[in-house]
């Protein structure tokens, strides 16, 4: 019955960025970034500069937070390191920044990273090579510290 | 199919709106706003709030948080339905209400459903500023930066490149739209002139492949829509001339943009994932289906997806044209404004601007069949198809009305 005492489960570790980063429209506060139970795991990783999808005992990789494999609705999944190479599958130069403190890196790209799991991994992608960032151009995975101030998965372009 | 039994079963008796503007000198909440349009609505219909059985509200507004928010406006109006709920989906849900209204009425609950959607978030939040954080997935996009162009972007940039659609065809959607505008009193660009393709494809880079111009600005206010819905049989004994639902479909693929690539082996993406096409095409291909119409008999087409591209999209997801095709329809005079489709005739998300419009664009096809359209007016319209549109292209729903029983 040890298993059944709530008190007993190892309490969840979140990392440092999980204080939050609070989320404002306007005057409202609507919350914070945050990570949840279901994703720890996956900032774990981010801390270790790994990117973690989620993998399903049937083989097939998910992303993000998937908890019900959509192949085959096994709920056995677990955490699994990416091999951190892809291809730019979509993408947009953005111009006009959302907020002030992003304002300061204008134009900067977010995209769809078609990575060799099979994942589509939304992130920054930035230009690591001659020619302007494209649909098809190889990327890999690094770590960068974005105007969030908080360490994030990132993908570079490269020839 | 059994849905055809529900073809032009309900009607619409009724419609009205209340619009407040930024520039007010009482600015208005959308509950001001939706109470407005509905008190219109029950003294102009003769049917007050005891004789409504149903109530269906569009999403909680961003500019009135309030859990329960069908409870609020049930409460403000003082009614008290037998069903009631409030319709989520984003901008889809607004014509969701009407949708769960004909089953109401269809299975014998209720003899009269009031549908009320509201807006007033330009008149009370900073939109431009804190959009994108409605929009993201707020742990795994959020932290990156994106804007709300820049996420829809996602699909016009695979669309450009899977069908080899350009700038400048986008382009002629902002210009088409542009020109009923001018026409609308209420028109964000009502004064701003016509536009051309070149004034598009020049116009800042908001985030590629959109520019300004691609994009739908805010409307500089709050519009709330109310319609009563009613059984066929009763709408002819109140009402000189019922609008009909003729059919109606709905269908969401996904929440996030970053969550689209993870859907497939569902329609639309039997096949595989794609950023590009929606559900709007199964919603529309059910709502044709249920009214025995096709996209021939559609005199006139609204639609709340805010990007130029997506406008091309949705022409083609509606059937006015095949797969690929939009860049070249519009090219060819599809959508003129002179002898084209009547398409977005209030102006559109990108002219008349955007506000959580609802059911809105449902009223604009009503009062043109009535001869009291607010812009410019249209004759014969007899068939109008209206398309609402929630979440990064993740959320559709499509309704055909008709003049026909």
């Amino acid at each position: 019955m040890k298993g059944n005492n709530p008190m007993n489960e190892t309490p969840i570790k979140v990392p440092d960025w999980s204080a939050g980063k609070k989320v404002m429209v306007g005057e409202l506060f609507l919350g914070l970034y945050q990570p949840s139970p279901e994703t720890t795991g996956f900032w774990e990783g981010v801390k270790r500069r790994e990117l973690l999808f989620k993998h399903c005992e049937c083989g097939q990789f998910h992303h993000p937070r998937r908890m019900l494999c959509s192949v085959c609705s096994s709920q056995k999944l677990s955490w699994k390191k990416s091999t951190g190479i892809g291809s730019v599958y979509s993408f947009s130069e953005i111009h006009r920044a959302p907020t002030p403190e992003y304002a300061q890196t204008v134009p900067y790209t977010v995209g769809l990273i078609e990575t060799g799991e099979g994942v589509h991994f939304f992130c920054r992608i930035d230009q690591g090579r001659k020619t302007p960032i494209a649909i098809g151009d190889k990327a890999k995975l690094d770590f960068r510290v974005l105007e969030s101030g908080y360490q994030m998965p990132v993908f570079i372009t490269h020839d | 199919m059994n849905t055809h039994k529900l073809a032009r079963s309900c009607a619409i008796v009724g419609i009205t709106r209340a619009i407040g503007l930024k520039t007010d000198k009482e600015k208005k909440t959308p509950l001001q706003l939706v109470v407005e349009a509905c008190g219109e609505l029950f003294r102009t219909t003769g049917i007050d709030r005891t004789k409504i059985g149903a109530l269906f509200t569009g999403r909680m507004p961003r500019s009135y948080f309030t859990l329960q928010y069908s409870q609020s406006v049930l409460n403000e109006l003082k009614i008290a339905p037998v069903i009631s709920t409030e319709v989520t989906s984003h901008g889809g849900g607004a014509l969701g209400t009407i949708e769960l209204a004909a089953l109401a009425l269809n299975a014998g609950l209720v003899d009269y459903a009031l549908c009320v959607t509201g807006e007033a978030s330009p008149i009370w939040i900073d939109m431009i500023g804190g959009s994108a954080n409605w929009e993201a997935d707020l742990q795994f996009e959020a932290p990156y930066g994106p804007t709300t162009p820049s996420l829809y972007a996602q699909s016009a940039c695979r669309y450009m490149h899977e069908y080899g659609i350009s700038s400048r065809q986008m382009a002629r959607v902002a210009v088409e739209n542009r020109k009923w505008a001018l026409h609308h009193p209420y028109a964000a660009m009502h004064k701003k002139g016509e536009i051309t393709v070149d004034d598009v494809v020049n116009s800042p880079m908001i985030a590629s492949p959109l520019h300004l111009l691609d994009c739908a600005p805010w409307f500089p206010g709050g519009i709330a829509s109310a319609a009563l819905i009613t059984r066929a049989d009763i709408a002819k004994q109140i009402c000189p001339n019922p609008t009909y639902i003729a059919g109606f479909g709905q269908w969401n693929t996904h929440e996030w943009v970053g969550e689209r690539m993870g859907t497939w082996n569902v329609e639309p993406v039997k096949k595989g994932p794609s950023m590009v096409r929606t559900g709007a095409k199964v919603a529309a291909d059910n709502a044709y289906a249920m009214s025995g119409l096709s996209a021939a008999d559609i005199n006139i087409a609204e639609t709340s997806v805010p990007f130029t591209f997506a406008n091309l999209l949705m022409l083609e997801e509606l059937g006015f044209c095949g797969e690929g095709e939009g860049g070249r329809f519009v090219e060819s005079g599809g959508i003129d404004f002179d002898g084209g489709l009547p398409f977005n005739t209030t102006g559109g998300y990108l002219s008349f601007g955007q506000s959580g419009q609802g059911l809105y664009l449902l009223k604009e096809i009503v009062d043109q069949m009535w001869n009291q359209a607010e812009g410019k007016p249209i004759a014969g319209v007899e068939n109008g198809l209206v398309h609402g549109h929630g979440g990064p292209l993740g959320c559709h729903s499509v309704m055909i009305v008709s003049k026909n029983n």
